[in-house]
């Protein structure tokens, strides 16, 4: 039945995630994002407490855990600062067609190298969020095209997301760096193909949905981070702040706000929690995915903007993190072709009935 | 953590569904067409009762109606996936069916062995279809139920009620009200006290059963108490235990399990909406076009996180953790997300909607009322900011 508790293992996974977030990240956040880089002292203690290898399986040297462990961390990183999460982790979402799609061998050839690199960052991008010459699908031995932006400076490993395949490029990959909006601490470049030699490729329908599903578990969730943080913020802010003889809290306008915006953070999070444990017991759960993350990207348009706004001319100035949260919670949400593509994927589910089963384990959607 | 229900829960609501269809929906929709309360003496009643049902959860003065009687060991969560299921298939015959209803589980709570047997054993084994009610809501407060103006007065060995009640489910039906009244209108809650009033009592009188947007299987209806004498024993629990208490429900102050009942109603109302509108949508070739698509993905994306809220309410409520901020969160959301996914439905049907003959327009009319009682969505949004940010009261 029910249980809304993650339980013991995972709680300590997050009481360690949340408090290396605490103490390491949050502080420099600026430092952080002014460098586009995280600090090394900050990497090697990442490095020692072993997230970074979360979803690797055990055989690889990982702990073999899920899409809802990675969710809870994630959110916890993401609390701090959503840029230094991804630059922190070296495979990414890229690990996820390497792991749905690909084989051992390719893994422990491709992937675990950059474990013990420095500083190496391996990308997933998807074939909305590039302009190629051709499809990921149906591309050759060579690819060519341009992606607008990817939150990094570096590229190790680029691994390229269709429909029905993914495709592994090494070399050939070349990065021009862009101020970027927002996740600054990871790096912004454009990052251009030119005859790039495919490495690797592999097809599977199935497999690359999975793959994209539990990316958007990943963005979703490092989301939901910025999103509880940037309204706990104004919350508290909002309890200090004085007009007209009471904290702005108490006036009812913000008042509301508030417990709506807290509305957003804890839905996304139900949603989320509910995808990606589907995705664990394997029942499916890819549109629930896709669901989760066009819900964290919704709450994104009302939390975001609304934690600097709670904040008035404060909350525009750099003084105050809530700007920075609302410039990267819109950037979280573009990646993975962003809240269209999340929607005509949970919306093709639905209309097609393919959701009957794993969208709601009982009655919900059931033809009547 | 873990979002499934087990084989039992699964045949449960199998058993609800397949009732739901064949009997609460036509029911629901007749009563609509017919626009009046389902009668006291209409045979669906009298197979309920047959069937077992409307009986009450007390266990009886030998405890043997554990074994026959309603079962009082489900859990919350059961409970309001139950009460999703059969909102589903109509909200107004659920609130219609007969038993001891809302006051039951005050009578529980806080009633006295003496009360339970005088005013729960007809429910043990009822001859008929009976009923009893709740009498909060006063024409001038709703939600503020602390502002209640029923009064009672001590007289003697007894009690004097005066004042006027509305909107109360199954009143004229009932065979007693639970009426809540107030010792000083200037005290609020602490002055509060509820008393049994015997259906016949010389001063209970005047119910109009009122004219009403949707929900019409079951009768809201407003009523009079004029001197209306009580003896003392009706006094819910006994003045002693007010001595005590310092008022009416204060214990249960940390969790509330009302609230998301109402959102798991507004869950089930919307599903039957968001199902209606996408097979009209499938019948009518309209599931091709992006902008169909994307509204029944956004409605049914919000029906299973309102849906997810109040299930995690009801779990809170089950472990004995406070759930006070996501039981509000849960009503305030689903009201809302409830009356979205009518509201598209009857876009979706378009003029078919305004002929007034689609399941689709009831349940737009009918879903509006889980955004008011219980709470409005603006009071659980107070209530949320007493917690979130101390919201002075």
């Amino acid at each position: 039945m029910f249980d809304f508790d993650a339980g013991d293992d995972l709680d300590l996974i997050v009481e360690t995630a949340r408090s290396f977030a605490g103490e390491e990240l949050s502080p420099r956040l600026r430092d952080h994002e002014s460098a586009r880089s995280v600090d090394a002292g900050v990497r090697a203690k990442f490095s020692e407490i072993g997230l970074a290898g979360l979803e690797l399986p055990e055989a690889a040297g990982g702990a073999g855990l899920g899409s809802l462990a990675r969710a809870l961390v994630n959110e916890e990183l993401g609390a701090a600062d959503a840029g230094a999460a991804l630059a922190l982790d070296p495979l990414g979402a890229a690990l996820y067609p390497l792991l749905e799609l690909g084989d051992e061998g390719t893994l422990r050839e491709l992937a675990l190298p950059l474990l013990e690199a420095d500083a190496a960052r391996a990308l997933l991008v998807c074939e909305d969020d590039a302009a190629l010459v051709g499809s990921i699908d149906s591309a050759g031995d060579r690819i060519t095209g341009s992606v607008p932006w990817v939150p990094s400076d570096r590229c190790d490993l680029l691994v390229l997301l269709g429909r029905e395949s993914a495709v592994v490029v090494r070399e050939g990959v070349r990065l021009e760096p862009l101020h970027g909006s927002g996740l600054r601490a990871a790096g912004a470049s454009e990052l251009r193909l030119d005859e790039a030699p495919v490495l690797a490729r592999w097809r599977g329908r199935p497999g690359a949905a999975r793959a994209m599903a539990r990316a958007r578990i990943h963005q979703a969730s490092l989301l939901l981070g910025v999103l509880r943080q940037a309204a706990d913020f104004s919350r508290q802010y909002a309890l200090e702040r004085q007009a007209f003889g009471k904290p702005i809290a108490h006036h009812q306008a913000l008042a509301f706000l508030i417990t709506d915006m807290r509305i957003a953070v804890d839905g996304a999070r139900l949603l989320l929690h509910e995808a990606a444990w589907r995705l664990d017991t394997a029942e499916g759960g890819e549109a629930a995915a896709a669901a989760a993350y066009a819900e964290a990207i919704d709450a994104s348009l009302l939390v975001g903007p609304n934690g600097v706004q709670i904040l008035g001319g404060h909350g525009f100035m750099q003084d105050y993190p809530v700007e920075k949260w609302m410039r990267e919670s819109r950037a979280l949400g573009l990646a993975l072709g962003g809240l269209d593509a999340a929607r005509e994927d949970a919306g093709r589910a639905l209309c097609d009935g393919a959701e009957k089963s794993s969208f709601a384990t009982f009655s919900f959607g059931e033809a009547v | 953590m873990e979002f499934e229900i087990d084989d039992a829960m699964r045949e449960r609501l199998a058993v609800v569904r397949e009732r739901g269809r064949t009997e609460a929906r036509p029911k629901g929709l007749e009563a609509d067409r017919l626009g009046r309360p389902i009668p006291v003496d209409d045979p669906y009643f009298k197979t309920l009762i047959e069937r077992g049902e409307g009986r009450t959860r007390w266990p009886g003065p030998d405890g043997k109606n554990r074994e026959t009687g309603a079962k009082s060991t489900r859990t919350t969560v059961m409970a309001l996936l139950s009460a999703e299921e059969f909102a589903y298939w109509d909200r107004g015959v659920g609130v219609a069916q007969p038993g001891p209803g809302l006051p039951e589980g005050n009578v529980l709570s806080m009633g006295t062995d003496e009360q339970k047997e005088r005013f729960l054993s007809r429910f043990l084994e009822p001859d008929r279809p009976r009923w009893a009610c709740f009498g909060m809501t006063e024409p001038s407060c709703g939600s503020d139920a602390a502002a209640i103006q029923t009064t009672a007065r001590k007289d003697g060995d007894g009690w004097v009620l005066n004042g006027a009640k509305c909107f109360i489910g199954g009143a004229s039906r009932a065979d007693w009200i639970l009426v809540q009244a107030t010792l000083d209108p200037s005290k609020g809650r602490e002055a509060h006290r509820a008393f049994f009033v015997d259906q016949g009592t010389p001063g209970l009188g005047g119910f109009k059963i009122e004219k009403k947007m949707g929900l019409k299987a079951y009768e809201s209806t407003s009523f009079s108490l004029q001197d209306c004498r009580v003896p003392d024993e009706n006094l819910l629990g006994g003045e002693a235990r007010y001595q005590q208490t310092a008022g009416f429900k204060t214990a249960m102050r940390t969790f509330n399990a009302g609230r998301p009942v109402i959102a798991a109603n507004a869950v089930g109302i919307g599903r039957a909406a968001l199902d209606e509108a996408l097979a009209f949508a499938g019948d009518h070739d309209m599931l091709g076009r992006e902008r169909v698509r994307d509204r029944l993905e956004r409605s049914a994306r919000k029906l299973k996180l309102a849906r997810l809220m109040c299930l995690k309410a009801g779990w809170l409520a089950d472990a004995q953790k406070p759930n006070i901020l996501e039981a509000s969160m849960s009503k305030a959301l689903a009201a809302q997300v409830g009356q979205e996914a009518t509201s598209l439905g009857m876009e979706l049907l378009g003029t078919v909607g305004a002929r007034g003959d689609h399941l689709i327009e009831k349940l737009y009319r009918d879903v509006k009322a889980m955004d008011i009682v219980e709470g409005t969505g603006q009071i659980q949004r107070v209530i949320m900011a007493r917690h979130l940010v101390q919201l002075p009261r």
